[in-house]
């Protein structure tokens, strides 16, 4: 599709924005990735295309999310900057004015679930999944793969695409069991309509590059060609980087550029990455120089030394176990008869209970997905927390990409029950087949359109 | 009285003005292998021996430099590089002697490795051998270190007496390495000439009595003393269309929008002044081919002009971007913009008999009358230089942000004005403003306004200061100096601001410009918590201080409104 050349950059480090002064998300986080890229002279060099970000409109986030109340209580300028960059980025590629781009912009966004009720893990809004819909939506694309290559499990955006079998979600990252947000295992594996086209590979404290190159090069890189998407997106985190401080892998910028060189994403997506000296400077340059095809042997850390980056036999053993195992349960992605789940019940049904680290909020949620033999089904979100002491209980409606006309009629059915007798607080309609996205309030009986 | 003069490619241009009237001017063709003879000639013409004890200062816009370089005239220099870790080193082939030696400092000034004094020796007698006597030495972050430059230069100048060493430091600390490289490099080639040509300026002064301060102009619209030029040689580059925007600025209202077209024969040079400010362009020039750190002005260069060939293509008019000789009606060999403007009736000059002749030529093989040809003509020149100024202000409003106040805060703006000057502006430019719905100046004195510009031009001065008072350290982006700060976390961005005004003022000394210091102003000051673990351990610093960019006068121009 593409006859450019160029690698599309946006750089966009909000340097007047921070969480708080001395929050890991502060206005100092790419001050030293700014002096790198630009003191090589990255952007001047003719493989580099560089790129103004601009905001993302609300029908982009409303299109993804369900926040709680508004958008608007959910999302704040920097947010939408950083959203709006990934979507200019989308836009470059679609127009074919770049072969493949990378949005390193602040803040982050893989922690963000389809319901937001508030910031977790750093993140409000998803920006990966806000253009993946936003692709599809505009451009009627129709199968993507995400690759989330930061340490922490991308539970956000696993959330928000686990009844997506168009969908492909893979997460490598640190064992939940010793890492925020203690998710992520191999049996997390999607849901019903959508199964193995989740994948989680939760690795030993401890790996390195050998290690993730291991899974690369025997699951991910196998499966994505199976899978046979029309794009790659890189949800690039670089926080398993051997010097980060809220993670223990061992991970350098060599191993991220030559990720990058191998996974060939069609567009990269910074995510976490809290080395803000000793890392982040060193993986940017090498993952703009690999994806824009350049030489980025001459990259490295003060402190490198490639003998770090071997694995132990033990680590070794246990990735090479999951690997099998997850090779198997993609071989099975399509053992499931619906027809008798169909059977027992006519919706498959989940509780989930999540918790949002940085605003302190504790969610409870019900997630029903219509079985549709069709469309992969609507779904309906009944979910409650407490926000500034106040109890607050949505019902959200979700039409998928590609829904019947069944499944449209009768989610619009539960919306409008749900907002007539005002058994919630918040009601939400979201229908990607005609790109309608709605909202009721009963304290104030208004409905709204996004 | 102010002094003006403007040694551009094709003409010389000077006047002598009190800054509300223009006494006398002058306009003649440049003698290219001569710039001081043209420029005293031009000096003479407007003082005719009667003005020498009144006049208050001499301005100077030479292309001596960018002649310099286009024709490559300047002694060789070898190149000394020290890039460390990052991008290949397969990036730095210059066209020159380029020795690569060990050495790297991090973005914050701290060594990764030091430099190998034998291999510094080694690299100087290469160089020797290779006959040059001209050596630049950069570092990849110099800007926040220059103590491996340093080391370099008084190991080779030790071992190597014969050679002389520019460092990159001294030259620019903006970011950007292959930038520093290749600045450094023309600073050193056109450094000697240029030189040697302030001086001479200065001895012709002093022979003809005057005595007031003379200053070269820059490409950033500022100038600087005659006596500290020769410290900035790169920076007079391209001061040719600063001189034309000034000019248009100080014939067009103040405060307002303008775009500033200079129509020449070939080419057209467009630039905005926005709400009264020339658009000084987001990255360094860039000086055939070499991408540098010198600020300029926001130029954009149409290949159209009043001698642009026209033909026919397929039975339509077609605009070619290249000159073939003068305009027809002139005596040039084929039909061009400015005999469809003369046919029109719409310039004075020319014969108009081959203006017609030129344009009947054309109508015979377009199917249409010669009005019309020529109407058409004009149209299609008027909308090649409005599509190329939609693409100016598309491309000033698409430029890089990295603040989201700059992103929220960037609105939509148009013109209020344009400014036409060049010969054929006149014909053409009350067209343009219509299609842009603005207004349309084209002014007296129009065909001076580069020299007008340069007499209007005044002493701009800049610092940019890194502060970190972890390392308890700042550097000077300007000229690489710098110092130590105190290493507490209670530094404030009022002490950022006042250490900027110190550094602004040493060098104001440093380039004899002390008396201009009237008003500073703060361009931006950016402060970065640093936090390792969770305690704030020190202060990051970004603060840049400048001298307004004002012009001295502006002309009042009366009835010159088209609508
Ligand atoms: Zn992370
Ligand atoms: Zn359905």
């Amino acid at each position: 599709m593409n006859k450019s050349n160029q690698t599309g950059l946006i750089f966009f480090p909000a340097f007047d924005w921070a969480i708080s002064p001395t929050h890991p998300e502060r206005e100092e986080r790419l001050l030293y990735t700014r002096d790198q890229i630009f003191e090589e002279g990255l952007m001047d060099l003719p493989e580099i295309k560089e790129y103004k970000p601009r905001l993302a409109d609300f029908r982009d986030i409303a299109r993804t999310h369900f926040c709680v109340p508004h958008i608007k209580d959910q999302v704040l300028e920097a947010h939408l900057i950083a959203a709006g960059s990934s979507l200019v980025i989308a836009d470059a590629l679609m127009a074919g004015e770049i072969k493949n781009g990378f949005a390193l912009v602040r803040p982050p966004g893989h922690h963000a679930m389809k319901v937001v009720h508030g910031n977790r893990g750093f993140c409000n809004i998803n920006n990966e999944a806000i253009m993946v819909d936003y692709l599809r939506s505009k451009y009627g694309l129709r199968k993507i793969a995400i690759i989330d290559t930061d340490v922490h499990h991308g539970d956000g955006t696993q959330d928000i695409y686990y009844h997506d079998p168009n969908v492909l979600f893979i997460s490598f990252h640190q064992d939940g069991r010793t890492l925020f947000p203690g998710s992520g295992f191999t049996n997390e594996t999607g849901g019903p309509t959508a199964f193995g086209r989740t994948l989680n590979i939760p690795l030993p404290p401890g790996t390195t590059d050998e290690g993730i190159h291991y899974i690369l090069d025997n699951l991910i890189l196998p499966v994505l060609k199976e899978f046979n998407p029309e794009l790659i997106i890189n949800s690039a985190g670089q926080d398993n980087h051997y010097t980060d401080p809220l993670a223990n892998m061992n991970f350098s910028a060599q191993g991220y550029a030559r990720l990058n060189e191998k996974l060939k994403p069609d567009i990269a997506v910074l995510e976490g990455g809290y080395a803000i000296e000793t890392a982040l400077p060193y993986i940017n340059t090498g993952i703009i120089l690999a994806m824009a095809g350049m030489d980025y042997s001459n990259v490295r850390e003060p402190d490198y030394d490639q003998r770090m980056f071997t694995l132990s036999p033990d680590r070794k053993a246990k990735i090479e176990e999951m690997v099998s195992e997850l090779l198997s349960v993609w071989e099975r992605r399509d053992s499931i008869d619906l027809e008798v789940l169909r059977a027992k019940s006519e919706f498959s049904q989940r509780q989930k209970t999540i918790y949002y680290d940085t605003d302190g909020i504790m969610e409870h949620q019900t997630e029903k997905l219509k079985l549709c033999p069709e469309c992969g089904g609507y779904l309906s979100i009944s979910s409650q927390a407490v926000h500034h002491g106040l109890q607050c209980k949505v019902l959200c409606l979700s039409v998928p990409f590609h829904g019947c006309h069944t499944c449209k009629e009768a989610a619009w059915e539960k919306y409008e029950m749900a907002v007539n007798r005002k058994t919630y607080d918040y009601v939400y309609f979201q229908d990607r087949v005609s790109d309608t996205y709605k909202g009721f309030s009963s304290e104030k009986n208004t409905a709204w359109e996004e | 009285m102010l002094i003006g003069i403007d040694v551009g490619g094709t003409y010389t241009d000077a006047v002598l003005t009190d800054g509300k009237d223009i006494i006398r001017k002058f306009k003649t063709k440049t003698l290219h292998e001569e710039i001081m003879t043209s420029i005293l000639n031009a000096l003479d013409k407007v003082i005719q021996g009667e003005y020498e004890s009144q006049i208050k200062r001499v301005v100077i816009s030479t292309t001596l430099v960018t002649n310099i370089i286009a024709e490559k005239k300047y002694p060789p220099v070898a190149l000394i590089l020290l890039p460390g870790p990052g991008l290949s080193l397969d990036c730095y082939r210059y066209d020159t002697f380029t020795q690569i030696i060990s050495g790297a400092i991090d973005y914050r000034g701290r060594e990764i490795t030091s430099p190998d004094e034998s291999e510094i020796i080694s690299a100087g007698s290469s160089i020797i051998e290779a006959g040059y006597q001209h050596v630049a030495v950069i570092g990849k972050f110099s800007n926040r270190n220059n103590a491996h430059e340093h080391f370099v230069k008084q190991i080779i100048e030790k071992k190597f007496p014969k050679l002389n060493i520019y460092m990159g430091h001294n030259i620019s600390g903006l970011l950007n390495y292959p930038r520093r490289i290749a600045t450094t490099m023309l600073h050193a080639a056109a450094s000697h000439l240029f030189s040697t040509f302030c001086d001479n300026v200065s001895e012709s002064l002093k022979k003809r009595n005057i005595s007031a301060p003379a200053f070269i102009l820059k490409a950033d619209g500022g100038t600087i003393p005659l006596t500290a030029a020769a410290k900035v040689p790169v920076e007079t580059i391209f001061s040719g269309p600063a001189a034309s925007t000034l000019g248009a600025m100080c014939l067009s209202p103040k405060g307002q929008t303008s775009v500033v077209a200079d129509i020449g024969g070939t080419t057209t040079d467009l630039s905005l002044i926005l709400s009264g400010k020339p658009l000084i362009a987001s990255k360094g020039a860039d000086v055939e081919g070499f991408l540098t750190h010198v600020r300029s002005f926001a130029v954009r260069s149409v290949p159209l002009g009043g001698d642009s060939t026209v033909t026919v293509n397929n039975g339509k008019i077609d605009l070619l971007p290249e000159r073939r000789g003068p305009a027809y009606c002139l005596g040039g060999p084929e039909p061009t913009p400015t005999d469809a403007l003369k046919y029109l009736g719409r310039i004075e000059f020319g014969d108009m008999s081959r203006a017609v002749e030129a344009m009947e030529n054309l109508a015979s093989v377009t199917n249409s009358t010669p009005r019309e040809t020529a109407q058409k003509i004009v149209f299609q020149s008027c909308q090649t230089i409005v599509n190329a100024i939609e693409q100016m202000f598309k491309n000033w409003e698409q430029e890089p942000a990295y603040r989201i106040w700059e992103i929220m805060q960037k609105n939509i703006i148009r013109p209020d004005n344009i400014v036409g000057v060049g010969g054929a502006a006149g014909g053409l430019i009350p067209d343009i403003a219509k299609m842009l719905n603005c207004n349309s100046i084209v002014p007296e004195h129009a065909e001076v306004a580069n020299a007008l510009g340069s007499a209007a031009a005044q002493p701009t001065l800049t610092v940019t200061l890194r502060i970190d008072t972890e390392q308890g350290s700042y550097t000077v982006l300007e000229d690489g100096s710098g110092g130590p700060v105190n290493k507490s976390t209670q530094f404030t961005k009022e002490d950022a601001v006042r250490l900027a005004r110190d550094c602004l003022l040493d060098r104001a000394g440093e380039l004899n410009m002390k008396e201009y210091l009237t008003n500073v102003e703060v361009v931006h000051c950016e402060m970065f918590n640093m936090v390792r673990g969770w305690t704030t351990t020190g202060k990051i610093f970004d603060v840049s201080i400048q001298t307004p960019q004002e012009i001295l006068f502006y002309m009042d121009q009366g009835e010159s409104f088209n609508e």
